[in-house]
């Protein structure tokens, strides 16, 4: 069964998004990590690197693939957590622990795509 | 999809499954990483029943087998197996094998899966005037690789008394729990270990009671990032239907002192297209496909796989670069996305194994 905190948004890339105001916290799903496997290696951007909805902004890759990470909002990257390339296994013992990045949103009605849990929970039975 | 005799016992433990070569096969059950770990320093299991075999059978048999492959088989003793590419007559690899040289007039050729049909194709157009009769098995024998430090003990235990004699990449019919079973003492992870050939009912047996004895499972991803630390090609990355086996290192299975094989004209004398190379990162993971550079940025070759080594903790690759561009002071970039990164050349496998 997968963790999906009722509390979190959802994107259809198996990304999870906390909005607190304008700031926005993303990470990947407990699906994703599970998915991947042995996860060994994140690629994270900078801080100040801006992005538009959809973008590329790293990559995490297991052992066996690599997968882009997706930005679900526009915005510019206003905090990276530093720790994860050192120990990107975190995401596959804590994924909603283990944030990647957080964003200063440049248009908040992006926020209205996402998925609520109860969608992303149909999402990964199909 | 196909299926094995174990596809069941796989979904049982929860494994994730995947479509390989038209069967469905486990890729990895508790994680990459773990099962790695246990081939490397305990034992592991493979279900590998996916693999083809044919026997070839008569008064011909050695003759013909050395015919159709590139190395020595011939020269090999009765009771020992021969790695060996299969090529056509333009040099060109059809797939690379393993031949058993069972019985003076008994050889089991055990083949990819992805590529039983072609071989099969292959094999049974060049049998013109040879006494022998060539049956395709592949359906009636399943297969496991037993691979790890602690096979032989393991093995033991379970009543295979040979295996304590057994020598590196023998071969050999025997019994086990009064069914016949054909072991050998080959694998494709760089460690001791054994493949055993039986009917389906035998290897689910087996299976299960390696399990009982604390064997590992694992999957095909963890068998592909044992197979690359050792540096062993496997086709469809380091050979392919376009290749000969020097573009691929492999000019240490090609004799061309035997008087006659298949390819042997157009191999004498050639000179490969490529030059395989060994390649690390220290940070990110290179994969097949990522394009591989010189010193002066220009691309030369490219990743033909590409992992991250459990047992270093590193980015590894083989890659195929250009003969004639390859740089004679070694020095080779990697492009990973957007980023072109420094690598580590290696004259030597990333890691050693511990085969006998």
């Amino acid at each position: 069964m997968n963790n999906i905190p009722t509390e979190l948004k959802y994107t259809k890339e198996h990304e999870w998004v906390k909005a607190e105001g304008d700031i926005v916290t993303v990470g990947i799903t407990d699906f994703a990590q599970n998915s991947l496997g042995d996860i060994v290696f994140v690629e994270l951007p900078e801080v100040g690197q801006e992005f538009s909805k959809d973008d590329t902004f790293g990559v995490v890759e297991s052992i066996k693939s690599a997968s882009d990470l997706y930005l679900p909002v526009s915005g510019v990257v206003t905090e990276v957590n530093e720790e994860l390339p050192d120990a990107p296994d975190s995401l596959n013992s804590d994924p909603y622990d283990s944030w990647m990045v957080k964003v200063k949103m440049t248009n908040q009605d992006e926020l209205s795509d996402l998925l609520s849990n109860e969608d992303y929970e149909s999402l990964c039975q199909e | 999809m196909k299926q094995t005799s174990l596809t069941q016992a796989h979904r049982d433990l929860k494994a994730k499954m995947a479509d390989f070569a038209g069967y469905e096969m486990p890729i990895q059950y508790a994680g990459v990483k773990a099962e790695v770990e246990a081939v490397r320093n305990n034992i592991g299991v493979f279900d590998v029943s996916h693999m083809g075999e044919f026997f070839v059978e008569g008064k011909d048999a050695i003759t013909f087998v050395d015919y159709i492959l590139t190395n020595d088989f011939a020269g090999a003793q009765t009771g020992k197996a021969v790695y060996s590419p299969l090529c056509r007559e333009d040099g060109t690899v059809v797939d690379d094998l393993i031949a058993y040289k069972l019985a003076d007039e008994k050889i089991m050729i055990c083949v990819n899966a992805a590529n039983i049909e072609k071989d099969w194709s292959w094999i049974s157009s060049k049998t013109d005037g040879f006494d022998i009769s060539l049956t395709n098995k592949s359906d009636d024998y399943s297969l496991l690789a037993i691979q790890g430090p602690k096979t032989e003990k393991v093995l033991a235990s379970l009543g295979f008394e040979s295996v304590t004699n057994a020598q590196y990449y023998s071969a050999y019919e025997s019994e086990w729990s009064g069914c016949d079973v054909i072991m050998a003492r080959t694998g494709y992870t760089g460690e001791d270990g054994f493949e055993i050939f039986g009917g389906h009912e035998t290897i689910k047996k087996l299976w299960s009671q390696l399990l009982n004895a604390d064997v590992t499972p694992c999957g095909l991803a963890s068998r592909d990032v044992l197979r690359l630390e050792v540096c062993y090609p496997l086709y469809g990355h380091e050979l392919n239907d376009e290749l000969t086996p020097l573009d691929a290192a492999l000019k240490w299975t090609v004799k061309l002192k035997k008087e006659k094989f298949i390819g042997k004209e157009a191999l004498d004398g050639l000179t490969s297209k490529y030059r395989l190379v060994k390649l690390s990162i220290d940070k990110g993971i290179p994969r097949e496909g990522y394009p591989i550079l010189n010193e002066q940025d220009e691309v030369i070759g490219k990743v033909t796989s590409g992992t991250m080594s459990v047992t270093n903790s590193q980015g590894i690759c083989l890659g195929l670069v250009q003969r004639e561009r390859f740089p004679e002071n070694k020095k080779f970039k990697i492009q990973i996305r957007k980023n072109i990164i420094d690598t580590n050349y290696h004259t030597k496998p990333f890691v050693s194994g511990g085969h006998k």
